[in-house]
């Protein structure tokens, strides 16, 4: 909402510079967007002329000016300002000259007197530049003409930022009044002559009571169209409207002057003499003052004559019935439409307008009557004519409820103690009716404040209106609570510190994707939750795998020269389940290149391959118990149909790792041909991750254990999992622990074999095992692995 | 031999060898005056052979002079071979040359996302501060994300949170939500006061992507409800929560606004970390920086989660994340966040 100071000051006397004005605003709650100054707020400067320029005797800076002030009078001032020059007309502010509050006075500078002084554009406060040197005039001005007079009056636009329960503070009067409880101020309200009129206006039939609770109008006949006074074209100029004609401008005038929104229209365009106000018929077409065609449903509410639609009430009038330069009779409309009504139409067909917006905030249902005079006043100067009789159709005059409330209520919301005095001021100054002569105060609001309906809103005012200031930092016993965190929440947490500890670093991403994506994921799109108003193509679904941004975010940073990546995402997924939207934690990652990324290193590097990116998955999910990675039998259609493992949580599928498919790769715009990947969902660790399982430590074997290398000669075919699962599985007297240490294939091995080599680490906890016993377990191994497997010792 | 033979003998030996062995070059010259002087043909060991014929008496003074010599000439000897060796080893480590100036192997080692490190750090200091860490569904009901909130349908502060709807099969109109505000309608659904929580998480509104907006962002919520909750409260865990994030020295304001659910409602500020107050660019020289938006839970808020406003009263704040972090690490563009550029996570 634009106030332009200069307007406010009709109802309220103000004598704030607009830098004071601005921190009054914001002491209420009212947010300055900015301030645009208007205008001279100076007097007494006048044009003078620089006919001689002396040194200061006492510094190397300073001049000793002389300037002619025409009618053969001179002046000789300091002047400091580097860009004095003999000839110069500049403004000349004597002693006694105003320039915004300061009053100039003769001031002694470096031992010389100085009578006076020539502004700068800052000192005269039409700029704020801080830039240094005086102002220099038009050299055609008269001497001695009075500055003032080439800039025009000090004003300011204050451009405000009006929250939505106070639809109140949209005009200037409303603002007044806020001021006026404020500074405690008397508002000076618009006091029209309210003339009765002659003859009587057209009828009113309102078929729609709750949507349209008061109207009121009247006739003006035999008015001639004109221009607006100066004023007026002025005023809603700075509003940011284009001035029309005197009938039109005038309703938007009172509009911005009182907050209550008004139309025109030309009565000879009204069929019959009675206004309508009712709903639409379904699919009634109507066409906008703007020329825009609607088809409304039985939702929205209309004015209307006999045979006719004329406005969509509350938003916007219609083509068929506005004014024009010839209309020499007006019907002015004054009313209080429902907000819930003017919010739904007007979103529904996209019309919005001051109007609407003041409506479906809420108006003020007791403003009506004298916006209707404050217009039939203003278009008498403008355009003559003779009013009529006022309709107003009020049926159920309306009241705020009333509060009832106790001081201590009031302070113990806010936590502060405010002394009855205190409240009972403000809320004398708010209120419609306020009784504070019992134990329970009661207070009902004005028509205007339908905001204050608890004793939490008068709490607010009572706030707002002492200084929010006035809240003292509590230093009252507070009650805490250390409960787990949520699992999903910690495991994230968990994850994500593993990962970076694995070289991954942490991306970020809008959850959205398109169609296309889900399908390249194997989604089918009906499992997926689609946004309705989506707002980008490509952006039409809440994501269920994390992976496509990963590749997008592999795929920038290709670009911008990091072609060696490890990233993941940790976060929600969605999908349906039974059409019902079902979020999960989900973590993934991609892997490409060199691990880690860094050039003189590059060599000694480790260049991404399988083996890593199943090692990371591995330490991500170290320690959880029932985890399995087992060779996919069908991989996924975006994964490498051979490189995939499915990772299995307590014998569930939770996720995949492996090669990303090439075609995935190149479609997600990546030149690197391999690119690893993983995409675990969390939620089935869950239930098997507690902050607060603490799992008994097993002490560390006093004994250091027996070492034996294994190395057995079997098919090439035959994989490792089931050579490591006879190990594993093989019943043995001592305790076995045994690491991996040699795959070899080729030379000095018979075709189609390879021979595998472990460490086996043999011991028993409370003795140094016999080399007896460590025979008899390796012997047993040994068995086992020809038994099973049919490999023979190295 | 005399005793006194003996004695002289002795007195020569420890000079020659002790002249010798401070002369010897190299460890090969100690071996040899080791084997001279105590082998088994040395020259001392020759001599002490004459002991044994020594009277008892004689014994009594020649076998201690004889015992100290050779223990004064093994320490010696070892003293003389530490020395060498020391100076032989310290020779070969001066003969490594490795330039010292090339950079360091690099080790994988990854980071968090800066808006994980944002949100981590609010975190703690609230659960420091006693708050539990509650969480709600992204995507909700218009129940629980507006009407139980108090921001009725066909109201301007509605439209105001521009919404994505969501299309499932559920038969309430399912959207995403605008505001972590959801976790507050959802948990004091299910729990009566005394609770104090927080609801970090993403929201989304149907904003186009640019310098100042994202469809997707990050906000966090507190909420405390207990009997006799006030604004000084509020002020005292706000003003709390603001010296953890930004030093014991952040001074705080409430203006008033306006929300919804929260009445009265206030605007927090802190005094700009930048200038302290006396006005920069970052405070738009106002010497304040807008944090957080709070205020009293609005009665109707608690009563339509079952809560009796009578009994109960209760505040809740919410501010945004990447706001926070944008100010703090002088990011301009909010987009920073969702590029994922690693030359930008490498800072943090």
């Amino acid at each position: 909402m634009k106030i332009l100071y200069s307007w406010l000051k009709d109802f309220i006397d103000l004598d704030y510079t607009p830098e004071e004005m601005v921190a009054h605003f914001t002491k209420l709650g009212i947010e300055v967007a900015s301030v645009e100054k208007k205008g001279a707020d100076f007097e007494g400067v006048n044009v003078a002329q620089i006919v001689q320029i002396e040194d200061h005797p006492n510094s190397d800076h300073l001049h000793l000016v002389t300037l002619d002030l025409g009618g053969g009078k001179t002046q000789r001032v300091v002047c400091g300002a580097p860009n004095v020059a003999v000839g110069q007309k500049v403004p000349l502010a004597r002693v006694g000259a105003r320039l915004g509050k300061i009053t100039l006075t003769p001031a002694k500078i470096r031992g010389v007197v100085s009578e006076g002084m020539i502004c700068s554009s800052d000192e005269l406060g039409l700029t704020n530049t801080r830039a240094h040197g005086i102002l220099v005039l038009d050299e055609k001005l008269e001497l001695g003409t009075d500055v003032r007079s080439l800039y025009g009056k000090a004003d300011a636009l204050f451009d405000l930022e009006i929250t939505s329960n106070r639809p109140d503070l949209l005009s200037h009067l409303g603002v007044a009044r806020e001021l006026g409880v404020l500074l405690n101020k008397p508002v000076k309200f618009p006091a029209p002559k309210e003339i009765k009129g002659e003859g009587a206006s057209l009828k009113i039939d309102v078929q729609d009571s709750q949507a349209c609770r008061r109207y009121s109008g009247r006739l003006i006949r035999g008015v001639k169209n004109a221009p607006s006074t100066q004023l007026v074209q002025e005023r809603l100029s700075a509003m940011g409207l284009n001035p029309k004609n005197a009938l039109i401008d005038v309703t938007n005038y009172v509009m911005f002057e009182l907050g209550q929104p008004m139309h025109a229209f030309d009565r000879n365009l009204i069929e019959g003499d009675t206004v309508v106000v009712r709903r639409a018929q379904k699919e009634e077409k109507f066409t906008l003052l703007d020329e825009r065609e609607l088809t409304l449903d039985e939702n929205a509410l209309l004015i209307g004559d006999a045979h006719k639609a004329t406005a969509l009430a509350g938003i916007m009038g219609g083509k068929n019935s506005g004014i024009t330069d010839s209309t020499t009779d007006i019907f002015l409309e004054s009313a209080y439409f429902d907000a819930p009504t003017i919010n739904k139409t007007s979103k529904k067909y996209g019309v919005s307008s001051d109007s609407s917006q003041r409506f479906e905030r809420g108006a003020d249902i007791g403003m009506t009557l004298l916006a209707l005079h404050r217009a039939t006043e203003l278009l008498a100067e403008s355009c003559g004519g003779t009013p009529s009789e006022i309709a107003d159709v009020y049926p159920q005059v309306f009241e705020n409820p009333v509060v009832s409330f106790t001081p201590a209520q009031i302070n113990s919301i806010l936590g502060t103690e405010i002394a009855d005095e205190k409240l009972k001021d403000i809320f004398n100054r708010l209120a419609l009716k306020f009784d504070a002569s019992g134990e329970n105060w009661t207070f009902q609001a004005p028509t205007h404040r339908r905001d204050l309906n608890h004793r939490w809103d008068l709490a607010e005012e009572a706030a707002r209106f002492a200084g929010f200031d006035q809240i003292p930092t509590g230093a009252s016993h507070t009650y805490v609570s250390f409960a787990d965190n949520p699992k999903g929440v910690d495991l994230m947490e968990l994850v994500s510190e593993r990962l970076c500890g694995l070289g991954f670093y942490e991306c970020k991403n809008i959850d959205f994707l398109g169609e296309k994506e889900l399908k390249a994921f194997g989604f089918d799109p009906k499992n997926a939750v689609k946004i309705k108003n989506a707002m980008a193509q490509g952006w039409d679904y809440l994501r269920p795998t994390l992976l496509p941004a990963l590749l997008k975010n592999a795929e920038f940073n290709a670009r911008h020269g990091q072609a060696d990546v490890a990233l993941f995402e940790t976060t929600r997924t969605f999908s349906l389940t039974k059409g019902f939207p079902t979020e999960t934690y989900t973590v993934a990652g991609v892997l490409c290149g060199q691990v880690p990324a860094g050039a003189f290193f590059a060599a000694n590097g480790q260049k991404a391959d399988f083996y890593l990116i199943k090692g990371m998955v591995q330490e991500l999910l170290e320690g959880v118990k029932g985890v399995q990675l087992l060779p996919s039998e069908k991989a996924p259609v975006y994964m490498h149909p051979k490189l995939c493992m499915d990772v299995l949580i307590s014998g569930k599928k939770a996720g995949v790792l492996g090669a990303l498919h090439p075609l995935t790769t190149k479609a997600a715009g990546l030149k690197a041909v391999e690119v690893w990947a993983f995409e675990i969902s969390l939620k089935p660790l869950e239930k098997l991750f507690s902050m607060h399982d603490f799992t008994p430590v097993k002490p560390a074997a006093a004994l250091p254990p027996s070492l034996r290398d294994l190395s057995v000669v079997l098919d090439k075919a035959t994989p490792y999992g089931q050579i490591k699962q006879v190990l594993e599985q093989t019943a043995l007297a001592v305790a076995l622990h045994f690491d991996l240490i040699d795959v070899y294939e080729g030379e000095h091995l018979p075709q189609g074999k390879k021979s595998v080599t472990f460490t086996l680490a043999f011991s028993a906890p409370d003795r140094t095992l016999k080399d007896k016993e460590i025979d008899e377990a390796f012997n047993t191994l040994v068995g086992a692995l020809k038994e099973k497997l049919g490999a023979e010792l190295r | 031999m005399t005793i006194q033979e003996f004695q002289t003998v002795c007195s020569q030996l420890e000079q020659e060898y002790t002249a010798k062995i401070a002369a010897a070059a190299d460890l090969n010259a100690v071996e040899e005056l080791r084997v001279a002087a105590l082998g088994r043909k040395g020259a001392l060991t020759e001599l002490l052979k004459n002991l044994k014929d020594f009277s008892i008496e004689d014994k009594k003074t020649a076998g201690p002079l004889g015992n100290a010599l050779k223990a004064a000439l093994t320490a010696a000897l070892e003293d003389k071979t530490a020395a060498l060796s020391a100076a032989a080893l310290n020779e070969e480590l001066n003969r490594v040359h490795l330039d010292l100036t090339l950079p360091g192997r690099p080790l994988a080692r990854g980071k968090r996302h800066p808006l994980s490190i944002a949100q981590k750090r609010m975190t703690d200091i609230l659960s420091s501060l006693g708050f539990t860490w509650a969480e709600g569904p992204w995507v909700e009901d218009e129940r629980h994300n507006f009407d139980m909130l108090n921001i009725p349908l066909h109201h301007p502060a509605r439209d105001a949170q521009d919404t994505f709807f969501a299309q499932t099969g559920s038969p309430l109109s399912m959207v995403l939500r605008t505001h972590t505000s959801n976790v507050q309608s959802r948990f004091m659904e299910k729990h009566q006061p005394p609770l104090r929580i927080m609801a970090p998480g993403r929201v989304f509104r149907n904003d186009s992507l640019d310098a100042t907006h994202s469809p997707v962002f990050h906000q966090i919520e507190g909420l405390y409800v207990d009997e006799n909750v006030s604004m000084a409260d509020l002020k005292r865990d706000l003003s709390a929560f603001m010296k953890g994030l930004l030093g014991d020295k952040t001074e705080i304001r409430f203006r008033p606004s306006f929300f919804p659910f929260t009445e009265p409602s206030a605007e927090v500020d802190v005094k700009c970390v930048f200038c302290g107050g006396k006005g920069c660019n970052v405070c738009k020289g106002s010497g304040w920086i807008e944090m957080l938006g709070s205020g009293i839970v609005h009665p109707n808020v608690l009563k339509n989660c079952g809560i009796n406003p009578e009994k109960y009263s209760g505040y809740a704040f919410g501010m945004g994340v990447e706001r926070l972090a944008m100010m703090l690490v002088n990011i301009n563009d909010i987009r920073t966040f969702y590029e994922n550029d690693l030359r930008i996570l490498k800072q943090f």
